[in-house]
């Protein structure tokens, strides 16, 4: 049988993305970004981002079937991000994939985004990953989660229960004056600096949180304890700071990562959002990882951050799994849980 | 003689019809000011029922609260892309039908606000504008834009833009307190 062709879009937040898959393999990733847009305001602008979708979905829809060497009517069935993100931003992604799927006359997957950060892997190995633990960690989610089949049941392990990593990277950067978005920035300035330079807090690492919630994560002590430290030391050196303070959450990250893995005993992580395009996130998972004797991946820098392939790669995993496409009307959930893989 | 795919999310209603030069074959709406994304698919799946072949797509491109506008006009790009049919822009105000030589009308802004234009002899003559109800004099207020006559005006115009008539609240770094 044909592998299906599967067209994904993604606009949960301030990435237009078009992604295109046949079955596994990926035929084209389109990405139309309105951060430039948002860097002046030291943040995503909602309505920003919104405009920049609604500009960029035809002109990215038409560049991604070219790239894909296809013609529309190729395609099998459509998916979208349904939730979580902006909930203007998401229906400008679901309209959009409706009128798509409706004018063919395909079938349209509503899916997670989450999940969909996560099935990205997918693309790049034969034997599916799953059961595994997954590290999810971007600008605006950070989550541990337990996937024990991609298309239908992930389960939540533990969250932040404030900032979202990529937040914390976000709000360091502008403090330091380092611009947005603020986890390139920091990698960058972070090469020059010393990891143990400065001791920053580990969040939710006391005896008392290992017992209680061993999965959660909190980066709001860190931030505060950053903003002190530059405050009270004029003359510090950003290379040290930006190294100290990513290597804190790096630390932290995969601390209950790999105590997850241990307490499930699921030998295999999955880090994917676009934290995991990190290179210090990188280097230490894969030396901790290996050193547990856990199977460790992690997408390509370039599929890590928001994506079209993702979701084409969610959608193409349900297609190949014979699950149905869920409700064809259905409005954007801008707080759609992780469990719910698909509507 | 071209059938029409009709469609305006630029007030609290998701309205689709299909209209075969003057004549509706189709014709629904539904009420809920943040169902657009919803309410769209729906209706559109119940006209192509009735009309499964439109030849072109009509769409009202605003004024109107941002987020709905955005549903119609991107769910009516697409699906002309898809089909490999045109889309023709129509400012949503114009569709608006009122049996007078002389009227202006308005609808929700919000913020206490109403987008608004003015109308002689079939023509705009004033906005479409964004203002404050008391800034405006006599206008014509929960009132919505008739498919009949959007696809009407397909014929002499073309709005390829959305008309927000507002810029996006928000204030660069360098300019907060």
């Amino acid at each position: 049988m044909n592998q299906p062709i599967v067209l994904g879009i993604e606009t949960s937040c301030d990435e237009t993305a078009i992604g295109i898959v046949r079955g596994r393999t990926l035929l084209a990733n389109v990405i139309a970004s309105s951060v430039e847009e948002h860097a002046r305001f030291g943040g995503v602008v909602p309505e920003i981002a919104s405009r920049a979708h609604l500009e960029a979905m035809l002109p990215s829809i038409e560049k991604a079937v070219r790239n894909a060497q296809i013609s529309l009517s190729d395609i099998d069935a459509v998916a979208v991000t349904a939730g979580p993100g902006l909930v203007g931003a998401l229906l400008v992604g679901v309209a959009s994939a409706s009128g798509l799927a409706i004018g063919l006359g395909k079938p349209l997957y509503g899916v997670n985004h989450l999940a969909a950060h996560i099935s990205v892997d997918y693309l790049t190995h034969d034997q599916p990953t799953d059961p595994t633990i997954a590290l999810l960690v971007s600008g605006g989610h950070s989550s541990l989660l337990q996937v024990d089949d991609i298309t239908s049941k992930i389960t939540k392990l533990g969250a932040t229960m404030d900032d979202a990593a990529g937040e914390a990277f976000d709000k360091i950067s502008r403090v330091m004056g380092l611009g947005f978005p603020g986890g390139p920035a920091i990698d960058r300035t972070a090469q020059s600096g010393s990891a143990s330079a400065i001791d920053f807090p580990r969040g939710l690492t006391t005896s008392n949180d290992w017992a209680t919630r061993p999965y959660d994560f909190s980066f709001s002590g860190l931030k505060t304890a950053v903003a002190r430290y530059l405050e009270s030391t004029p003359d510090y050196k950003k290379g040290d700071v930006a190294a100290s303070f990513q290597e804190s959450i790096v630390d932290v990250l995969l601390l209950k990562s790999l105590a997850a893995c241990k307490a499930t005993g699921i030998d295999s992580l999955v880090i994917a959002g676009g934290v995991a395009a990190n290179s210090r996130l990188r280097a230490v998972a894969e030396e901790r990882c290996a050193k547990a004797g856990i199977r460790l991946r992690i997408p390509s820098p370039a599929l890590c951050t928001d994506n079209g392939a993702m979701v084409a790669a969610l959608g193409s995993l349900m297609v190949a799994a014979g699950r149905g496409p869920g409700p064809q009307a259905f409005d954007a959930e801008s707080a759609l849980q992780v469990e719910r893989v698909a509507l | 003689m071209t059938i029409s795919l009709a469609i305006d999310t630029s007030t609290s209603r998701t309205i689709v019809a299909i209209i075969d030069e003057g004549k509706v074959l189709f014709e629904s709406f539904h009420e809920g000011a943040t169902e657009h994304g919803f309410a769209i698919t729906e209706l559109v799946t119940k006209a192509l029922a009735v009309c499964p072949q439109p030849e072109q797509v009509v769409v009202g491109m605003g004024p109107g609260p941002f987020t709905g506008l955005r549903v119609g006009i991107t769910f009516a790009r697409s699906f002309a892309m898809a089909r490999d049919i045109p889309v023709i822009g129509i400012c949503s105000l114009d569709a608006i039908a009122v049996e007078k030589s002389e009227y202006t009308v308005a609808v929700d802004a919000r913020r206490k606000e109403i987008y608004w234009a003015s109308y002689k002899d079939g023509v705009r003559v004033a906005g479409p504008s964004v203002n404050k109800p008391a800034e405006v004099v006599a206008f014509i207020f929960d009132v919505y834009p008739d498919m009949q006559k959007l696809v009407a005006l397909s014929h002499s115009q073309n709005e390829t833009e959305p008309m927000y008539l507002r810029r996006p609240d928000a204030v660069p770094t360098a300019e907060r307190a």
